[in-house]
């Protein structure tokens, strides 16, 4: 049980930091974000409220002079109530409801795309570190291109042949437009069709980290007395790789889940953009070009608890994986 | 030249004398390899391309009439929409991105060697709060911070070292994760405690116990952190909130991508940029693998290892072996194991010949002790008879023939794989040495010795497979409550009877025991060798009992094959051992033991030499 209070604790701790850091690093920037915020604001036909400012000095910084404390705790507070501010491009849409559209695509898309390459990848990487010395070995150069090769270039170079020159796949956006969103057949075979130039660009550039770590592991494992117990007791190679060397092998690779995560997350914003995705990471970026702050945080928010949760689940499961982790802490 | 300088080094790798260091004896400088050649002529070429193509192009900024040229005689690699010339820009843009990378590399690398190795190193209050917060770094996702940074940074404030500052911040954690743990594992290690007992000082230990040894990972984790700013900076010059008037690989992307390159398939305008952090990345990377296998010797892929096949034989053993041997006065006695002229040779630069033309018997039920200081061949010799020796490891020759009960004798060394997978353990099972590591630790006990009657046993079903499982624990003195537990919640005695247990549940006729005691207290161990002459005495199994307990061989054993530099000096009955030891080394052996009533014995050990060492540590 303690395995699992002492993770808890930690995800609390780094959510704390998340916010601290969303609250400070607006106040420490020059120039005066509130009033950019609220000259745009009135560009736009928004009516500024003393509410409104008051609202934006929360989460931008304000030099009235009231107290940080004070200011951090009336932040606090307004985020735990779910108020994330109104947004300033997608006026009067408030943060929240720009951000509930938008979280769904992300959702599916790297979802799919990371579970579809942690697969590939860790299974990939068990056979190629099961067969060392075989020509599987020849895999592990091409994976360090893939591994070094920018999301957005890749992006690219797919548009360039998938959907400019084949024509396979649209250019960008996530749905046809013409169609009425709704759960039938056409609507959704039509966001898989825009969707999939995205997730397989995720999943090749992602893919490559998973399989050389397996492979490592896999290697690494191999040489373990109980890989020798297991060949004398006359199991089959089949049982001996599944059970022994995978199952053991595959466990610094969930554990270090946190790091892949967070590279395919900040991957994926950029990709979005390269396909104009309707997901959070184009409304990010869109944000950042109109200077819409309070959107921007929200989702820089919500992208950390939502990586933050993922890898919750991560830890969890993993204290259930490996035996040894439940009594060692 | 800065680009280059990290890895300078590195060419003369091949020619350089490994370094001697503490803590293993891995040479400090990578092997060489066509990979690290690849990796060093990449980053090589492109540096220099960095460094002094900007100085051989024109402006890349002169706006020219003729935009979006194919590449051509004028324009090697065309122009952009406003006619700049391609070539040049990229010249200038990989200059500025090996820039920022080589910075941003060594700045992260500095704060991830602060907050890992002074964390783990110092431990307490310090480590838990640099690890704690080297986590949370970790977990809040990098670019989406950097843009909202940069995204209330004004355009005009976004200079370089704002961007090199922002990349280097949200870029160290990952590193000092790594260098934390391997920190923690080399402060716990016997030299840098015998320092600590010494007296040496904090910083001195630090500096050269530690450091010395966490050289080879901080080189890696730099190269990590140099192709991670890169790409984190193309990114962020991608989207626009790059450094402000910055020529880097990432801008022209982004000038690319905002001139309809894409949809004019203008390729020469947006492939080679990309093209240049892939290859520079791929270059790093390969360089990475050489620096790996230093850290990690077992990820060397070894020539050999790739042609030879696991467990295999060489053709020469299967040609009759010419028997050499001194058949031992046991002829009453049924046979159930015969090994004749048996060698095996490590096949490394310098082969060595572990195991020399041996050749003894094992009768049914006879418990055959195998004597013989460490590196001497005994467990290379116990797994050359079940096929369990790998690459480079190799027999040479011989004849290992199994005489079954009931069936005709089984030539183990010319068994095919499948046949040979069916044998194993059915007919002879093994105990290895160290309990510790032979039962897989995230599995319990029920499920490992489960799977050898699934595997063996299909036609069992699962409530009778349980019975055997608690019954053969029952039989070892094992509570068969324990059946559910995994193996770290069990006693070191425990485990060891959990792996005796596990030898018994086909019933085999020979069991092969490397030191199956040695980890064990006198106590445990008595009780457990107790355990295994009644189970012998009730079940009637052979045993080959290998230890470099030779007075316990003594008291245990019907027959002793004593062994030195893998040959067999003496093989005869224990009592004829005892009482009229023949060869100089036996006697020897006899004499180095203390008495209770006698002088105090030498310590002897006659073939320690390097040579054995490297194949104990090889037959592992």
């Amino acid at each position: 049980m303690r395995y699992y209070a002492r993770k808890l604790g930690f995800y609390a701790a780094a959510l704390w930091a998340a916010l601290t850091l969303n609250f400070f690093i607006p106040r420490m920037m020059p120039g005066n974000p509130v009033d950019t915020l609220l000259a745009k604001f009135q560009q736009r036909g928004g009516s500024v409220s003393p509410e409104t400012r008051r609202a934006y000095e929360l989460l931008l910084g304000t030099n009235s002079g009231e107290p940080l404390w004070d200011q951090y705790f009336s932040y606090l507070g307004n985020l735990a109530r779910g108020d994330l501010g109104v947004s300033v491009s997608v006026y009067p849409a408030t943060v929240s409801q720009v951000l509930s559209q938008s979280m769904m695509w992300t959702i599916m898309l790297v979802g799919i795309a990371t579970v579809l390459s942690f697969v590939i990848g860790v299974g990939l990487g068990a056979l190629v570190g099961w067969r060392r010395g075989s020509w599987l070995d020849s895999v592990i150069p091409a994976t360090t291109v893939l591994a070094a090769v920018p999301y957005f270039w890749l992006a690219l170079i797919f548009v360039l042949i998938f959907s400019t020159t084949l024509n396979w796949f649209p250019l960008n956006g996530g749905y046809d437009v013409s169609l009425a969103t709704g759960w039938n057949w056409e609507f959704i075979s039509s966001t898989i069709e825009h969707g999939f130039l995205p997730a397989l660009t995720i999943v090749v550039s992602s893919v490559g980290g998973w399989l050389l770590g397996m492979r490592n592991m896999m290697v690494s494992t191999g040489s373990e007395d109980y890989i020798l117990t297991a060949r004398a007791k006359g199991l089959r190679d089949r049982r001996i790789l599944t059970r022994y060397a995978a199952r053991n092998a595959v466990l610094p690779s969930l554990a270090g889940f946190a790091i892949s995560l967070g590279f395919v997350v900040s991957g994926s914003v950029i990709t979005e953009q390269v396909f104009s995705y309707p997901g959070i990471g184009m409304k990010l970026l869109q944000s950042v070009e109109n200077n819409d702050y309070a959107l921007m945080q929200g989702i820089f928010l919500v992208i950390t608890l939502a990586v933050l949760g993922a890898n919750l689940i991560v830890d969890l499961l993993y204290g259930f994986i490996d035996p040894r982790t439940r009594v060692r802490n | 030249m800065t680009q280059t300088s990290p890895l300078a080094e590195t060419p003369d790798a091949a020619t350089a004398k490994p370094v001697r260091r503490r803590g293993g004896f891995r040479a400090m400088l990578p092997t060489w390899s066509a990979r690290l050649g690849v990796g060093l002529l990449l980053v090589i070429g492109i540096a220099l391309f960095g460094v002094l193509g900007p100085m051989l192009v024109g402006d890349p900024d002169a706006i020219s009439s003729i935009g979006m040229t194919e590449p051509s005689g004028d324009y090697l690699l065309g122009t952009t929409q406003t006619g700049q010339d391609v070539l040049a820009q990229l010249a200038h843009s990989t200059r500025g991105s090996l820039q920022i990378g080589l910075l941003v590399g060594v700045l992260a690398t500095v704060l991830s060697a602060f907050f890992g190795i002074i964390g783990a190193y110092t431990g307490g209050f310090l480590d838990e709060a640099f690890s704690l917060f080297s986590n949370v770094m970790l977990v809040i996702p990098g670019l989406p911070l950097v843009i909202v940074i940069a995204g209330f940074v004004p355009a005009e404030d976004r200079g370089l070292s704002t961007i090199i500052l922002v990349l280097a911040i949200t870029g160290w954690a990952a590193s000092a994760r790594v260098l934390h743990a391997q920190t923690l594992s080399l402060r716990n290690r016997d030299y840098v405690a015998a320092a600590r007992v010494a007296g040496e000082k904090r910083w001195r230990i630090v500096t050269v116990e530690i450091l010395p040894n966490l050289l080879p990972l901080l080189a890696s984790q730099f190269v990590f952190a140099i192709i991670a700013a890169i790409i984190s900076e193309a990114s962020l010059s991608f989207l626009g909130l790059g450094a402000n008037g910055q020529h880097t690989l990432g801008t022209m992307l982004y000038y690319a991508q905002n001139g309809w390159a894409l949809q004019l398939e203008a390729w020469w305008w947006f492939v080679p940029p990309g093209l240049l952090i892939a290859l520079f990345g791929c270059g790093l990377s390969l360089i990475n693998f050489s620096i790996d296998e230093i850290i990690n010797p077992k990820l060397r892929v070894d020539a050999r290892t790739a042609k030879a096949k696991a467990g295999g034989v060489a053709k020469e053993a299967r040609a009759a072996a010419t028997a050499v041997s001194p058949a031992p006065d046991q002829p009453d006695r049924e046979l159930v194991l015969t090994v004749e002229g048996l060698n095996v040779v490590y096949q490394t630069e310098k082969p060595v010949h572990a195991v020399k033309d041996v050749s003894i018997t094992l009768a049914r039920g006879e418990i055959l002790g195998l004597a013989g200081e460490s590196g001497c061949g005994k467990t290379t010799l116990a797994y050359a008879i079940n096929r369990l020796h790998r690459p480079p490891a190799e027999v040479s020759s011989g004849t290992v023939t199994f005489h079954d009960r009931g069936g005709p004798d089984i030539d183990l060394l010319n068994l095919g794989d499948e046949e040979l997978r069916a044998f194993r353990w059915s007919k002879l099972s093994m105990v290895f040495q160290g309990a510790m590591n032979s039962l897989n630790p995230v599995i319990s006990i029920h499920e490992q010795l489960d799977d050898v009657l699934t595997t063996h046993k299909p036609d069992m079903g699962k409530a009778e497979r349980r019975a055997r499982c608690a019954e053969v624990l029952r039989l070892v003195g094992v509570d068969p409550r324990r059946l559910d537990s995994f193996p770290h919640e069990l006693s070191g005695g425990m485990r060891q009877r959990v792996m005796i247990a596990m030898a018994m549940l086909l019933d085999p006729q020979v069991m092969i025991m490397d030191e199956p005691t040695t980890a064990l207290d006198v106590v445990v161990q008595r009780g457990i060798l107790r355990e295994i002459i009644r189970l012998r005495d009730e079940l009637g199994f052979a045993v080959v009992f290998i230890t470099h307990d030779l007075p316990l061989l003594l008291e245990l054993s019907d027959r002793i094959a004593v062994m030195k530099a893998g040959e067999i000096v003496e093989y005869a009955p224990s009592g004829q051992i005892y009482e009229r030891p023949s060869h100089p080394y036996t006697r020897q052996l006899l004499a180095s033991f203390p008495s209770l009533t006698g002088e105090r014995g030498a310590f002897v050990r006659a073939g320690g030499t390097a040579a054995n060492d490297v194949n104990e540590g090889a037959a592992r």
